[in-house]
């Protein structure tokens, strides 16, 4: 009997399945266009997954192996069950296999279970916390009815006994099996992320993420332009459908497994966001309906607890954010994110979380003129003065009246063009450039600056979702920038270096830009500069967002402060998994409100450490935490502790070592 | 007429809009205090609004214009006129053949003579009331607008004005919406003809980018040359405050009241 | 009046002798007599350089002229003289005069206002540079008023208007008042100050009624052959960032300081009468009165006077009960705002509001870049604070080291007692 029923159980599951992921496909196809090479990224998924995805979740031991036992097991048995169960191959080893492979899905989803006794807060609950009983039912349902077909129980002894009851209790706990882990997957249950995931691998908006043969990917952290000159093209995304196809894919193959929300310092600080919730939404917007199935934890919001949950709905072709009242989203929620892309770095399905907040924030910004609280000033500001602040754009030498800085306007060439910044109207970041200057002329680089022709970036204006004041200003940077000849620029403002490097590139400009600290380290490598040996107490070292996670660099920084002869009290978040200081992203200026401020938290951090200062490397870092009240901690940028350290070089010159030993010495 | 809440359903409003001029840098973009009129007409439930503009297309007007459209209009009307010519006829015309009940414009212009004398010399010639340096219309009904007129310190005035009127806005009144621009690209800008008056008086007068005015001194009343002399050559005050350490907070709190008498903030 | 036109040897005595108590008198007297238009600048300290050299010199007795280095700058040793000197200003009485300058007032509270006498200045200017042909000062002003310096502010002439028509906010009544002076008088020069909601808009529909085009912004005159009334001016253009030179139009809106203000001659101040009674008219603005606003909450952007809070304020009360006393705008630092003691709209800084108050009071905040950014256009700041070194002390014109409590309470009871005494002497 069981030989009758299994095909048809396995059969009409797939058929479901099927159908399910036709209108599953409908759903996500309701997004923009997007060019996407298909073949070559569906040959590409299986290494993504095997090697980039497992990299991320790997971070999580018994996680990844959890999921390697579970995945790896399940897809082998599903595939097997066809054969020897649908179509009857029963004969030889794939039986045997097919016990192995349910068996070791079943030790795997005993892990998933044990995880779920007493999951952490940032799991979501509600139908995930019947997933490891699905799995098991799957996998110990498989297990059984494959025993009589290798012969380890004999033919028909489920029925041949008599006991129909048993039999139909088998049946009935592979249905559950089955419906959740073949239905379901393409019916919205907890397996979606299985299916829409390897997909949303395959389709990935930033193909370039991913490693290959090759090499490693590389972090692909640029937003992409809006086309501006098409004027009938909606700017940004208004309804769910104003996403990419692909986009809308990757929202859903969230697994709801809450890494972002853990990592997100805006959710931390109690600010009406929770980059999971987000994905969430998008999905409950993509199909259409109300928030209130969702089971993780909600957007916090200003007074502790969190927002409602079953109050917000949308439809795909719904507005995410209504001009007044509830939509989907409020837009305190887009306006609380740093960009700071501690969620991406984290997310193991890997999702774009800023370019979401990104493309719907040009959208409040470009459509609606929505930019709360200073938004609208400093974009206007931008606009007529060409910097956040509003100063006069003849006045932003003024700082270094006494210093002489060269000028590309009068030399034309230099090795080094530095990149000042709109820091140069800031008195504090002023201390840092004038720092820098004097350990460029220590190691005598041939450098030189734009001066007053220099503008903002930009990089506020795009994270606040204007895209046309950036692409005015990129523009405009461009053209200045190509009338001269340079080695790199340099830079101490690490969102700077981020637009200059990896922004600019679709409008034109290709520059090889480096951040202070690369620069300091190679010349101190290249033995241009000599230190005297720190003195001072302990330090730790905040890497800012956008010259860590988004750039990449963690070691330069580190190995000039060990060039310092200082050893890094790192705090416990550090590295790629570095809190945000709360400055990026127009935050400071959109300022939406929170229990607690998110550069309180990252003092809290620095004093966890019980460090006396904390090393940073970028204007925003320094400005938010020197603006945390009775901090335990002095806020000194590397440069400033490079200029300080400086000596001239030892009478022998060349002989590093000798030097380093000496310093070595005395710090002991 | 009856009290009736038609009278603010269909009320006609036109602001009028002139192109600004950044105070930093002098880029051209929207006027603030007129951006501030049109923020005031969006603020009156019902209100069919339109824009108006008489003066030079070119880009960079067009793109101070398109600042207006960018806050929620899908035209703008311009009536094209020469550099350097009185926009008072071309204004009058359009509006007189089709007035609104409202016309809301700001107080003066940050360009050319910025007189401030166009709404008066349009009340003049149409014949409306006007009244000048607004906050906010409260309410418009039966033909008459309750408004609030801001005077120094935040304080506010009420007022009943007939209409049609003229209402002129100044920083009191609610700060403009941000421009948004989507809309601001898409809007049009429907160019009208009109008669072209030149303004031959101020052709001839010279303008020069604003002097520093010297600040004045401290005025002595004592009429004893001496005196003037020890106040002129007395050095400007500022540069480091004077601090009270070591004093009791009753000695500190007289320094403070003594200055809060001088400065006259104290009532 | 014409004596200054004959010549005065005891004058011209004077006007040699440094140490004679009516030096500085006649020397202006003698400088204007010379037939020199130009502002005679050199009363008292004006501006800063803006000394004009040849009103300076006086006629020798050889008929050159004559340039005394010294001059106004070293005072008079006398100065028992110059005392007495002040108590008796000269009387200045223009009986026929040749034309009229016909002045505005503000009257903002019922006394002449500072932009007021700077414009009475002004008026002088015009009515006395020619001494052959005086003209006189008529001053036109509405409602009550509890002033009584009209003689020593310059003004020969006083019509006074008074009723209910023309109290209040009243512009067409006004208005037709001034029309009304017009048509019987028809002065020379009409000068108003462009100040909101007072002359700016008084003067603007004058000149818009009368179809003159007026100078608005005015805050300099010189004498001018080319112009029909003998003066140019300059005057401030496209929102204060222009200088216009222009011929001086029979209308003119001045800014404050655009003169000094009278303050060695007394005038007759003599009360006229408009030759008919205003006609009644039907205003199309009804005046409602003042909405109590209460200063706690007003605007921060529009506030006169703040007193703002900081982490160093721990007597929520007490700070709250001082601003009330005060009459003052509460503001607050960012820290105040994010523990919960103020409101948002409360904050003043980077990411609050920028304030323009005359005085700011900064009770408890330590002046953190992004607070100061956010004071930078206040006229004075007063600083409460117990850390001496911190950044707000360095910004303040006045800083009071202290418990902020103390202070404020001591302030608190300072102007209660303040109040006190004035309403026992009232
Ligand atoms: C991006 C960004 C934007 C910001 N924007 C703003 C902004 O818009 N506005 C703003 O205010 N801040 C802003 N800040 C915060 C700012 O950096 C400071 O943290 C804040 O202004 C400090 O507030 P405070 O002076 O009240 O507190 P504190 O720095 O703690 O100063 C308290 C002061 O009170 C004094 N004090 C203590 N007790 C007493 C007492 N009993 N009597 C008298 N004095 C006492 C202390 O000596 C000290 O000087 C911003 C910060 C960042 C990073
Ligand atoms: S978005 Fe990524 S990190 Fe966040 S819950 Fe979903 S899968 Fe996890
Ligand atoms: S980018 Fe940072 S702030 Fe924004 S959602 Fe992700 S973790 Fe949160």
């Amino acid at each position: 009997m069981l030989d009758t029923l299994l095909p048809i159980l396995i059969f009409a599951s797939l058929a479901l399945a099927v159908i399910g992921a036709w209108r599953r496909v409908r759903l996500w196809r309701q997004g923009r266009s997007a060019p996407v090479d298909l073949l070559k990224g569906l040959a590409a998924m299986p290494r993504r997954y095997l090697v980039d995805l497992h990299h991320v979740v790997a971070r999580d031991k018994v996680m990844s192996n959890t999921h390697v036992a579970t995945a790896g097991g399940f897809v082998a048995a599903a595939v097997l069950m066809v054969l020897v169960h649908g179509l009857g191959l029963a004969e030889g080893v794939l039986g045997w296999v097919l016990l192995a492979a349910s068996a070791t899905m079943f030790v795997g989803s005993c892990f998933v279970a044990r995880r779920r006794r007493n999951p952490p807060a940032r799991l979501s609950k509600g139908p995930w916390m019947r997933l490891p009983k699905s799995l098991m039912a799957f996998s110990l349902s498989i297990f059984a009815i494959t025993l009589p077909a290798v012969g380890l129980l004999p033919d028909g002894f489920v029925e041949g006994s008599g006991s129909w009851v048993l039999a139909l209790a088998l049946c009935a706990v592979l249905v559950w099996g089955l419906g959740e882990m073949v239905f379901g997957m393409t019916w919205g249950g907890p397996m979606k992320h299985a299916f829409a995931g390897a997909l949303h691998l395959a389709f990935h908006r930033r193909p370039e993420r991913f490693s290959t043969k090759g090499g490693e990917g590389n972090r692909s952290t640029g937003l992409k332009a809006l086309n501006l000159d098409d004027r009938q093209a909606p700017l940004g995304v208004e309804t769910p459908s104003d996403f990419t196809w692909n986009q809308l894919l990757g929202f859903d193959a969230c697994v709801q497994c809450g890494r972002c929300e853990a990592v997100c310092p805006a959710f931390a600080a109690g600010q009406p966001l929770n980059p999971k919730k987000l994905i969430q939404d998008m999905v409950v917007g993509m199909a259409g309906g109300s928030d209130a199935h969702y089971a993780g934890s909600p957007h916090p919001s200003q007074a502790l607890g969190g927002k409602p949950v079953g109050e917000h709905r949308g439809s795909p072709d719904g507005p995410i954010v209504a001009r007044e009242g509830k939509a989907l989203v409020d837009a305190d929620t887009l306006w609380s994110c740093t960009t700071c892309r501690a969620c991406v770095e984290e997310c193991p399905m890997m999702i774009e979380h800023v370019d979401a907040i990104v493309d719907m924030r040009r959208f409040l910004t470009l459509e609606h003129g929505n930019t709360p609280n200073k938004g609208a000033e400093v974009l206007d500001n931008l606009i007529a003065t060409d910097n956040p602040g509003g100063f006069d754009p003849g006045a932003r030498m003024h700082w270094a009246a006494d210093l002489e800085l060269p000028l590309m306007r009068d030399r034309q060439q230099a090795d080094v063009l530095l990149w000042l910044g709109d820091g140069a109207y800031d008195m504090r970041n002023q201390r840092t450039l004038r720092a820098l200057v004097k350990v460029l002329r220590a190691a005598d680089v041939d450098f030189a600056v734009l001066g007053n022709e220099e503008r903002d970036s930009g990089d506020v204006a795009r994270r606040l979702g204007d895209e046309a004041t950036f692409q005015s200003l990129a523009k405009r940077n461009i053209a200045t920038l190509s009338q001269y000849r340079f080695q790199r620029i340099l830079t101490c403002d690490p969102h700077s270096f981020h637009v200059l490097g990896n922004e600019y590139g679709e409008l034109g400009g290709h520059y090889a830009v480096c951040h202070h600290s690369t620069y300091i380290a190679e010349l101190y490598d290249a033995g241009r500069l000599h230190f005297k040996p720190w003195k001072g107490g302990s330090v730790t070292y905040h890497d800012p967002c956008y010259l860590g996670r988004y750039n990449g660099e963690f070691e330069a920084p580190r190995n000039v402060l060990r060039a310092l002869g200082i050893e890094v009290a790192e705090m416990e978040r550090s590295g790629f998994r570095s809190r945000c200081c709360g400055g990026g992203g127009g935050a400071p200026i959109t300022d939406i409100p929170g229990k607690q401020r998110i550069p309180d938290m990252r003092m809290g951090d620095v004093r966890e450490t019980g460090a006396e200062l904390v090393a940073v490397g970028c204007p925003q870092c320094t400005a938010m935490l020197e603006g945390v009240v009775d901090a335990s901690a002095e806020v000194r940028d590397i440069a400033e502790l490079v200029a300080d350290a400086l000596i001239a070089a030892p009478a022998s010159t060349g002989e590093r070592s000798q030097t380093q030993e000496a310093q070595a010495a005395e710090v002991l | 007429m009856q009290p009736d809440t038609h009278a603010i359903e269909g009320l006609a409003v036109t602001v009028l809009v002139s192109v600004g001029r950044h105070p930093v840098t002098g880029r051209s973009r929207r006027a603030d205090q007129d951006a501030r009129g049109v923020e005031l007409a969006r603020s009156l439930p019902g209100a069919d609004i339109g824009l108006l503009h008489a003066g030079r297309l070119d880009a960079g007007n067009e793109a101070a214009l398109r600042g207006y459209l960018g806050m929620g209009f899908d035209a703008l009307t311009l009536i094209e006129q020469p550099e350097n010519s009185d926009a008072l006829p071309a204004l009058a015309e359009a509006l007189k053949a089709a007035p609104p009940q409202l016309v809301i414009t700001g107080e003066r212009a940050e360009q050319g003579e910025g007189s401030g004398l166009l709404p008066y010399l349009l009340a003049e010639r149409l014949g409306w009331p006007l009244v000048s340096g607004l906050a906010a219309v409260e309410d418009v009904s039966a033909g008459v607008a309750t408004v609030l007129q801001a005077l120094p310190r935040g304080q506010r005035r009420r007022l009943k004005v007939r209409l049609p009127a003229i209402l002129t806005v100044d920083a009191a009144a609610p700060a403009p919406r941000q421009s948004a621009f989507g809309p601001a690209q898409r809007g049009r800008l429907e160019v009208n003809e009109a008669p072209v008056a030149a303004d031959v008086e101020l052709a001839e007068w010279q303008f020069n980018p604003a002097r520093k005015r010297p600040k004045r001194l401290k005025i002595v009343k004592a009429a004893s040359a001496r005196d003037r002399f020890k106040a002129a050559a007395a050095k400007a005050e500022g540069g480091g405050g004077q601090v009270l350490t070591d004093v009791t907070a009753e000695q500190g709190a007289e320094a403070v009241y003594k200055l809060l008498k001088e400065e006259g903030v104290l009532r | 009046m014409s004596e200054i036109l004959r010549r005065d040897p005891r004058k011209e005595w004077i006007a040699r002798n440094r140490l004679h108590p009516q030096h500085l008198e006649v020397l202006a007297e003698l400088g204007r007599s010379a037939g020199q238009g130009a502002a005679s600048e050199w009363v008292g300290p004006h501006g800063l350089v803006r000394r004009n050299p040849h009103v300076v010199g006086f006629m020798g007795p050889n008929g050159l002229k004559r340039i005394d280095r010294s001059g106004v700058q070293q005072g008079a040793g006398g100065g028992r003289a110059a005392k007495a000197a002040a108590q008796s200003k000269p009387l200045v009485e223009i009986e026929s005069p040749a034309f009229l300058v016909t002045v505005v007032p503000d009257m903002a509270g019922g006394r002449l206002t500072g932009h007021d006498r700077d414009l009475l200045g002004l008026a002088r200017q015009l009515a006395d540079a020619d001494p052959a042909a005086p003209g006189a000062v008529l001053a036109v002003i509405f409602g009550d008023h509890k002033e009584d310096g009209f003689a020593e502010a310059g003004i020969d002439r006083l019509l006074h208007l008074d009723g209910p028509e023309v109290e209040g906010f009243a512009p067409e009544a006004r208005l037709g008042a001034l029309v009304a002076v017009e048509n019987a008088w028809t002065p020379r020069h009409w000068l108003i100050p462009d100040s909101k909601l007072g002359g700016a808009d008084l003067g603007r529909r004058l000149a818009a009624r009368l179809g003159e085009r007026p100078a608005t912004g005015v805050w300099q005159l010189e004498a001018s052959d080319e112009a029909d009334l003998g003066w140019s001016c300059t005057a401030r253009g496209a929102a204060g960032s222009l200088d216009i030179q222009r011929p001086l139009p029979r209308f003119a809106l001045a800014l404050a300081e655009c003169a000094e203000p009278v303050s060695d001659t007394r005038h007759a101040a003599s009360e006229l009468t408009l030759p008919q009674a205003l006609p009644a008219r039907l205003s199309r603005i009804e005046d409602l009165g003042q909405v109590a606003v209460d200063p706690a909450g007003v605007a921060l952007s529009e506030a006169e006077f703040i007193l703002s809070a900081g982490n160093g304020v721990r007597d929520w009360d007490g700070f709250h009960h001082a601003a009330e006393v005060l009459g003052a705008t509460e503001g607050a630092s960012r820290v105040a705002v994010d523990d919960g003691f103020m409101a948002r709209n409360r904050q003043v800084g980077a990411t609050g509001t920028w304030v323009t108050a005359r005085v700011y009071v900064a009770v408890g905040i330590s002046g953190a870049i992004q607070h100061l950014q956010g004071i930078q256009s206040c006229d004075k700041v007063v600083a409460i604070n117990m850390d001496p070194g911190c950044d707000m002390i360095k910004r303040a014109d006045l800083a009071v080291i202290g418990d902020s409590a103390k202070v404020l309470e001591a302030l608190v009871a300072l102007v209660e007692q303040a109040r006190e005494e004035k309403r026992n002497a009232a």
